[in-house]
């Protein structure tokens, strides 16, 4: 059961992830994202479930299976960094091997995620995406079959957020993890999946290959977009919408009729004919 | 953005591209799209379609069968005139319908275009969007 402004919701999903393959959960606030990652790490016990990992039971409510957190192949990176703050990088990563690990993983992960320079830094002289970098190696250093990501990005800027991006795609390969992540970001899920799950209140609204769900064809045109609007100015008979999309600031022209239905802040389409856009080489 | 509702009459497709024709006011409207009945399920004669083309697309002539290349061809009367500094906005009624045209004020003034005229309305075919109505 979910609890929800909207009062106790029950929480209804099955679903199978390939080895090695990226799954995105998107959804609204209170759709029981982070409760699905909670009851596949076990830190959540749910009423009925079935968890099996390569032919392993990890749950099973009927036969009173409950494998604990320590005994399944995990790595956790939730959006707060959750570093021990008197360890350095270094004792962070090596605090997460177990006795009989090969420590070699640990300069390998120091290596891959380029951390070098910070490794013998404490967590509080580190910047956001530093510590998220950190935090991501840490998720690995014992090598898990999943990695269990919950908004890692949402709280770095865009700039870091794609070099996280790239950090993660290059573990998921290099360690052949199989990934879930929780994502609000469609241009990332885009980046990062193969599969997305989109959530709505505890059920499962939607499911397949992240062009399968979110391309579906509202209309013809090709040159498409989505943004946030964050102007509208009225210029002689018409106006000017300036939409922010990525890292750009478009404007598209508007009637008056149109702008009723806009306000600043809103998510928009905007969508040409293949046929318009001028495409140049850039010097 | 304009927007006309109607049924698709026919699909033509070659190498990934498509030429529709879709009716609409008892007008055959062409466009062209990158896509095929294979890449996008909505493409079928006799599917329920919205037509949707930009207010500054939209050509205004007086003559009614000029010998251009433009495709959409629509009679209309103006229903009204909105005229700004460098644009002006004129309404058109087009059977049940009315679309928008934005056009510059001189081209406004050059054409002497007034209420109630009888006008043709023309839209190349690679400014149609289709959206399907489902």
């Amino acid at each position: 059961m979910l609890q929800t402004a909207d009062g106790k919701l029950p929480l209804d999903v099955s679903f199978t992830i390939e080895k090695g393959q990226f799954l995105a959960i998107y959804g609204n606030s209170g759709t029981g994202k982070t409760t699905l990652l909670r009851i596949l790490a076990g830190l959540t016990q749910a009423e009925k479930t079935h968890i099996e990992v390569a032919n392993e039971v990890w749950d099973n409510s009927q036969n009173k299976i409950h494998l604990s957190v320590q005994n399944r192949s995990i790595g956790f990176v939730f959006q707060d960094y959750a570093l021990f703050p008197n360890l350095t990088v270094k004792e962070n990563l090596e605090f997460a091997l177990q006795k009989n690990d090969n420590t070699q993983i640990v300069s390998e992960l120091i290596e891959l995620m380029e951390l070098q320079s910070l490794q013998n830094s404490k967590p509080q002289n580190l910047s956001g995406g530093q510590k998220q970098r950190v935090a991501l190696a840490r998720a690995i250093v014992r090598k898990p079959k999943i990695l269990l990501l919950d908004e890692p990005l949402s709280a770095l800027d865009d700039e870091m957020r794609f070099k996280l991006q790239d950090y993660i795609l290059k573990i998921h390969q290099k360690y052949q993890l199989t990934t879930v992540m929780i994502t609000h970001s469609i241009p990332e899920i885009f980046k990062l999946s193969d599969k997305v799950i989109i959530l709505d209140k505890g059920k499962i609204l939607k499911e397949g290959t992240p062009s399968e769900v979110f391309s579906e064809e509202k209309i013809s045109s090709k040159f498409k977009l989505t943004g946030e609007i964050i102007s509208i100015t009225k210029s002689d008979i018409i106006y000017i919408i300036q939409v922010f999309s990525g890292n750009n600031i478009i404007k598209v022209v508007a009637t008056e009729n149109e702008i009723k239905d806009f306000k600043i802040g809103q998510k928009v389409l905007v969508a040409s004919k293949a046929f318009n856009p001028i495409i140049q080489v850039l010097s | 953005m304009n927007t006309l509702n109607g049924n698709i009459t026919s699909i033509q497709s070659y190498e990934g591209i498509s030429l529709v024709k879709v009716k609409s006011n008892d007008t055959i409207f062409t466009s062209i799209v990158l896509d095929t009945p294979e890449t996008a399920s909505y493409l079928e004669t006799g599917h329920s379609v919205k037509i949707i083309f930009k207010e500054t697309e939209v050509i205004i002539s007086k003559d009614f069968s000029p010998n251009i290349s433009i495709q959409n061809r629509l009679q209309c009367t103006i229903e009204s005139i909105k005229k700004g500094v460098l644009l002006s906005q004129i309404s058109l009624n087009f059977g049940e319908t009315v679309i928008e045209s934005i056009i510059t004020t001189n081209a406004c003034e050059q054409l002497q275009l007034e209420k109630k005229d009888a006008v043709m309305a023309l839209i190349k075919t690679n400014e149609v969007s289709l959206s399907p109505n489902d």
